[in-house]
């Protein structure tokens, strides 16, 4: 039976030689200073309110991009699944939600750069529709931003719910409408619940996507906002400082790694309260 | 019938958000204007030209591809027999082997990158083209597995041993019965693996160099100076690479997201 462990070996040296050594070296340097074991580098994080504003407004980004990707993922998700009933443009439209997903976040990001600069095709809309007055910024916002990290997200979320919802079968819903539930009940009571894991394995891949953003930031921040990422990049690209670079990079890394276990807890808690209730 | 309306309007909004920017790139590569224009004001190949002429866009695809290339061959070659062990063995410590092996999709490609760079500056490699190609394997590697992975189910091993009751040598079983069967998680695996390294920024960043780099590393280095229609050009072409991969992924395996396989 376990015959087949030896071909592990090739594939476990090359993780531990590439992956967990390097990272088990960002995590040695991030706790020694000068020569000698310390936590400075931490404290010179996390004494530091410019950090926290950092994280902050990373965090703040990553949130609004999340929530904004799970309102306009869902609807796109459910009318594919539920309500197209043309195989060809149910796959033309699949076809184009993983066309971005197989393009590079700089092309991307460069798209939006053109579109939302002062003289944009967005702008240009706004002004001719009479919504604004003159063009509006959004190169060097963190609206831009989202706008940007979102049009990249999107696809993840819209493909989590749309697999989950596939899988739900009709005939539940079926039945919720014989027993005489109306659509909306049918949805919030049978639907919904069936595919929140998809939609929450969404949530979280987006969430730790966008915090840990940097090409999209970088391109539309215009030099004026910085993300946690940013401050990383610095460290290791211009400073090169390891030690301070280390410390940085983990802090990162936990706090995102807390989120998500929060995120999944929650998740979890949810799905325990709505069997209960339902048994 | 207003929550239809409402939801048909959302939809086509949002599919239309999607499709916008790649036609942006794709529509304003063919302007005359020496700036970026969209709609485009005539219609010219010029730029087309221009990044052909320039060599270093040349030599940035050609690294970006053969980089691509080797690892998704690597991850294959590491990934198959790894998703094997797991699917076939149990020993204590596999749920965390496999988290290990998969937690590339969730680590942040910038601490990634980062950690590489001090590590393969430690062993001499800073900065080379093997130091690209060990962080891409690492990072495209668990799309192999979990393409891979269910595939290796039980009654895909049943004919595996009936082959080897029939007297087939091991290597005959693997090349002969078990290679057939998971011929489209290996085709998917390998084109998502190609592409995410094609398209990596934040990971090759921190080990490329003027000489050598990879397009979408060049791209980035580009844009934050200048904006001019050969980068849509640019652009235009690595939109290209990633519908044919589609259409290959569609024609091998089927893109069947989001449909109802029973």
């Amino acid at each position: 039976m376990n015959r087949a462990l030896p071909l592990l070996a090739a594939p476990v040296a090359f993780f531990v030689a590439f992956f967990a050594v390097p990272m088990i070296v960002v995590v040695s340097s991030s706790l020694m200073a000068g020569g000698v074991p310390s936590l400075g580098n931490y404290a010179r994080v996390l004494l530091d309110q410019y950090h926290w504003d950092v994280l902050a407004a990373t965090f703040r980004i990553a949130g609004l991009t999340t929530a904004a990707c799970a309102l306009l993922g869902y609807p796109l998700a459910y009318y594919l699944v539920r309500v197209v009933k043309s195989r060809a443009l149910r796959r033309t439209c699949v076809i184009l939600l993983v066309l971005p997903l197989f393009t590079s976040n700089i092309v991307r990001s460069f798209g939006w750069m053109v579109l939302l600069g002062r003289n944009g095709l967005v702008n240009d809309a706004l002004v001719g529709a009479g919504i604004l007055d003159r063009p509006m910024r959004f190169l060097g916002t963190e609206l831009g931003i989202v706008i940007g990290l979102v049009y990249i997200l999107l696809p993840f979320i819209v493909l989590a719910v749309g697999n989950a919802l596939a899988a739900v079968d009709p005939a539940l819903e079926d039945a919720s409408s014989d027993l005489g539930a109306t659509p909306f009940d049918t949805f919030r009571t049978v639907t919904f619940p069936l595919c929140l894991p998809g939609l929450m394995s969404g949530i979280v891949m987006v969430f730790t996507l966008a915090v840990s953003a940097y090409v999209t930031p970088a391109l539309l921040s215009g030099g004026k906002i910085t993300v946690f990422p940013m401050l990383i990049f610095q460290q290791y690209s211009t400073v090169f400082d390891v030690n301070y670079g280390g410390a940085l990079s983990m802090t990162l890394l936990v706090m995102t790694l807390v989120l998500v276990g929060l995120a999944g807890w929650i998740g979890n808690a949810g799905a325990d309260a709505k069997g209960r209730a339902a048994r | 019938m207003i929550a239809r309306l409402l939801l048909r309007v959302v939809s086509w909004s949002v599919m239309a958000y999607l499709i916008l920017p790649l036609l942006v790139i794709v529509g304003s590569s063919f302007t005359a204007t020496s700036y970026l224009a969209f709609p485009p004001q005539g219609l010219t190949l010029d730029w087309y030209g221009r990044m052909l002429a320039d060599t270093s866009y040349l030599a940035a695809f050609g690294t970006s591809t053969l980089l691509a290339l080797v690892a998704t061959a690597a991850a294959l070659l590491l990934g198959v027999p790894a998703a094997l062990a797991i699917a076939r063995c149990e020993f204590p410590g596999k749920r965390f082997l496999l988290s290990l092996l998969m937690s590339p999709l969730v680590l942040p490609h910038v601490v990634l990158g980062a950690a590489l760079l001090q590590y393969c500056a430690a062993l001499g490699l800073m900065r080379s083209f093997t130091a690209l190609l060990v962080g891409h394997i690492v990072i495209v590697m668990p799309f192999v597995l979990r393409s891979v992975l269910p595939q290796l189910t039980p009654e895909q091993r049943a004919l595996e041993e009936a082959s080897a009751d029939l007297g087939a040598r091991p290597m005959e079983t693997f090349f002969l019965v078990t290679l057939p069967q998971i011929r489209s998680g290996l085709a998917s695996g390998a084109i998502f693996a190609f592409i995410s390294s094609w398209i990596n920024v934040e990971l090759s960043i921190f080990n490329t160099t003027a000489e050598m780099t990879t397009i979408p590393v060049k791209l980035f280095n580009y844009v934050q100076y200048t904006i001019d229609p050969v980068i849509a050009a640019v652009s235009s072409i690595t939109i290209g690479v990633a519908a044919l991969a589609i259409v290959i992924l569609d024609l091998t395996v089927g893109l069947h997201l989001l449909s109802d396989r029973r």
